[in-house]
């Protein structure tokens, strides 16, 4: 479970970029999370991961608090970066060993997933190619199996179908249901408003650092009392800011 | 041409446009000038002593050109070998090209524009070789205004012949080198093979060096005026006009000169944009795509290894820093040039039994506080914990959102850096006990002195890259560019310890090797107890988060 409780963020001599903002994502729901470019999106998933230090306000993961417990917190999650550009002069199993070195998995462990997961992703031929030689997808597929090497209970995903191919793209969305259906949290947030239909439990809508929304598709329906599609709400919902 | 003045701007501003934008540097640099200030007067005073010296002796034998000579032969020398350094990073190191490329531009014209960097640095070495001497003989000379004139013609053409002759070798090398698969190996065998060329052209030079015939030669050429210098840049036109330029600019034998130096500059200058057009692009281009070889079960069991944090962190670090060519060179490649070609040269001359006495006075406690600073010195300028920070680039949040102790990454950035430092005090051991043969006490006081220092070097460095890292950079280039980082972390450690090491000198009551030695330890204990102590405040302010 994520708890975001009077969150509030603020770069040096700007206006709040996140305002007292509050969020409980439950255990077992895929959550999307979304908002127009510069809405606190990526602020909110930084502090959540503790990229970025909160100035008010508290984020507990499973009960971590992420600046009290940051260890304890950030080895319960898996964070797919919006820019999969990492570590590019490591080949891709090096990168995995190093991965699964920081979250202590087991060899046996780390192999049986290393195989299951590039197997699925059409990637485990390139594993002895540096990262670097990778196209933008195959990037993103070797961060997505690096964070799953540990299982992680919470799921935190930025934009983690930008230059997927179809395949592999219909792969995460499974991955993602699968994770879910044993209980866990998957939190992610997109532009791709038909992904976010098709494959949340739940939305949240942020604007100028605020939520505007949170709750179910058939919530938002019954709120807005409208037969709109999401994307006539989001644009509703955002332009009215 | 338009287009081509418009590159070199746009590559010129990418590349200095931050510099002393930052308070806090340019408070910094301003320090760092006023630490060098004494030297620069210690400089020029015995250049002028040795100058007047020289002068004295071969002005009423007719051969005062020699010396011009010599200063030209010589700045072409040196900056032929910063050309090479220079050129390889911003030819073919620097990234950047990869975003000019798509666009509608010739060859030549990119050469051109990635020339202006290297060319300012190269104006700059050329200004701390040639322009003192050059006034300097002026005044000693009474040269006439047409003299300074014509010097700074030569000045300015300095840097053009040393540079395309470079460009052009490492243009012809870079076209075949980089037929291979792996575009990064070809870089750093390029890198490493122009470092051993320098090394070996001045093997061959040694070697090719007989006394007995010199002394004959020059008796010869002394008979006549100037033959001296022509005898000494024969071999080197652009030196012998340059000289004849400055030395008779006022008779027509000048003017020849200086229109045929002209000519000779202009040459190398069509030469290079030929080369240039033909060779440049396809030394650039590479083949990055993955190779989807076969990767098998058993390969992927074999290469699955467990590690610890810290080691699997270290290994990360060294895969990097030996996969990047820009960081290879920066951070392990130039440390190691100096004390090479210090090895090497010494080792020629303790074959030919010259080395006898270079380093009979370093005994007892002046001799190890000799080698303590030298230490200092030489791992003071490895760029590896300077560069700690700042070569994660945009990678640096992985190390946020990974669950890793902060203090545990510096740590193991420390000791990378302190695991190529061993590399140098390696070279450091292979000189004292085989070529110098330093007496045993010494050496084995030193060693464990040495490590420690390596240490609170890294730290140090670290330290002063956590504080102000350059993480937003696109090429690799830009962490070792326009920062003064490295040269403050210098000033710092002598600044320090080179006040301590005087004092000690000096002291009467500290007496002998052991004393000194204790005192030496306790202080470079304290120095690392105290970066620790530094970077643990800092991690508690999370600077880790605010970078």
């Amino acid at each position: 479970m994520i708890e975001i409780k009077e969150v509030s963020k603020h770069y040096s001599g700007q206006r709040k970029v996140i305002n007292r903002l509050n969020l409980t994502i439950p255990d077992g729901k895929i959550v999307g999370f979304l908002g127009p470019n510069g809405a606190g999106k990526s602020t909110t998933i930084k502090m959540m991961t503790g990229v970025l230090p909160i100035d008010e306000g508290v984020i507990t993961l499973d009960g971590n608090d992420i600046e009290k417990k940051p260890l304890e917190a950030k080895r319960i999650i898996g964070y797919v970066p919006d820019r999969p550009d990492l570590f590019l002069r490591l080949k891709g199993l090096e990168y995995l060993n190093f991965i699964a070195d920081i979250y202590d998995v087991p060899k046996e462990v780390r192999q049986e997933r290393i195989e299951r997961i590039t197997k699925q992703f059409s990637i485990y031929n390139s594993l002895d190619d540096y990262i670097q030689s990778y196209s933008h997808g195959m990037r993103q597929k070797i961060i997505v199996t690096g964070v799953l090497l540990h299982d992680p209970s919470i799921w935190i995903l930025d934009e983690p179908l930008t230059g997927l191919d179809p395949k592999s793209a219909y792969i995460l969305k499974e991955m993602m249901r699968e994770h879910a259906n044993k209980g866990k949290t998957v939190f992610f947030s997109s532009h791709g408003l038909e992904v976010v239909e098709q494959l949340c439990d739940e939305v949240a809508i942020i604007n100028n650092g605020e939520l505007l929304f949170y709750g179910t598709l058939e919530d938002m329906k019954e709120t807005y009392k409208s037969d709109q599609s999401l994307e006539q709400v989001f644009l509703e919902l955002t332009s009215n800011e | 041409m338009n287009k081509t003045w418009k590159l070199i701007r746009i590559m010129l501003k990418m590349q200095y446009s931050r510099v002393g934008k930052k308070n806090s540097e340019t408070a910094l640099l301003v320090i760092a000038l006023l630490f060098l200030l004494p030297m620069a007067f210690v400089y020029i005073s015995v250049v002028r002593n040795a100058l007047t010296a020289f002068y004295n002796v071969l002005e009423p034998l007719g051969q005062e050109s020699l010396i011009i000579g010599i200063l030209l032969l010589t700045s072409h020398i040196i900056l032929l070998f910063v050309s090479f350094i220079t050129i390889l990073s911003a030819f073919y190191f620097a990234e950047d090209i990869d975003s000019f490329i798509p666009f509608p531009l010739q060859p030549y014209q990119l050469i051109l524009a990635k020339s202006a960097g290297p060319m300012i640095y190269l104006y700059g070495t050329a200004a701390l070789f040639y322009l003192p001497v050059l006034f300097i003989y002026g005044g000693v000379s009474s040269a006439s205004i047409l003299f300074y004139i014509a010097g700074m013609m030569i000045f300015l053409l300095l840097p053009i012949i040393p540079f395309t002759i470079a460009g052009i070798l490492l243009m012809f090398i870079m076209r075949f080198v980089n037929i291979a698969k792996n575009k990064d190996r070809s870089k750093v065998i390029a890198g490493i093979s122009s470092f051993a060329l320098i090394i070996l052209l001045n093997v061959f030079i040694r070697l090719n060096t007989d006394v007995d015939v010199i002394m004959q030669d020059a008796a010869i050429f002394i008979r006549e005026q100037d033959g001296l210098l022509r005898w000494i840049t024969a071999f080197y036109p652009p030196a012998y006009f340059g000289t004849m330029t400055l030395t008779a600019i006022t008779i027509w034998n000048g003017i020849l000169s200086f229109f045929a130096s002209i000519a000779l500059h202009a040459g190398a200058i069509i030469l290079f944009i030929w080369a240039g057009q033909l060779l440049y692009i396809k030394g650039v281009l590479g083949m990055g795509t993955a190779n989807k070889s076969n990767f098998s079960d058993a390969r992927l069991s074999k290469k699955t290894k467990v590690s610890p944090v810290w080691l699997s962190y270290i290994k990360k670090e060294l895969r990097i820093i030996f996969r990047t060519p820009t960081f290879l060179t920066q951070c392990v490649v130039s440390s190691l040039f100096a004390p090479i070609f210090l090895i090497i040269i010494l080792f020629m001359d303790s074959s030919s039994g010259n080395i006898g006495g270079l380093l009979d006075g370093v005994t007892g406690k002046h001799g190890l506080l000799i080698l303590f600073l030298g230490s200092l010195l030489i791992v003071g300028t490895n760029a590896t914990s300077i560069s700690g920070i700042s070569r994660e680039g945009k990678s640096w949040h992985a190390n946020l959102f990974l669950p890793l102790n902060p203090k545990q990454v510096l740590l193991s950035k420390i000791a990378t850096a302190w695991i190529i430092n061993l590399f140098t005090i390696l070279l450091a051991v292979i000189l004292f006990v085989f070529i110098i043969k330093l007496e045993w006490t010494l050496f084995l006081i030193w060693l464990p002195l040495a490590l420690l220092a390596s240490w609170f070097s890294s730290a140090l460095g670290m330290y002063l890259d956590l504080l102000q890292p350059k993480l937003n950079w696109t090429d690799e280039q830009e962490v070792f560019k326009s920062r003064m980082i490295g040269l403050i972390g210098i000033i710092i450690q002598l600044g320090i310890f080179g006040i301590i090491v005087l004092l000690l000198w000096n002291l009467n009551i500290i007496n002998g090797i052991y004393m000194t030695a204790a005192i030496l330890y306790v202080l470079i204990i304290i120095g690392i107890g105290v970066m620790h102590s530094l970077m643990h405040h800092k991690i508690k302010q999370k600077q880790h988060q605010l970078i």
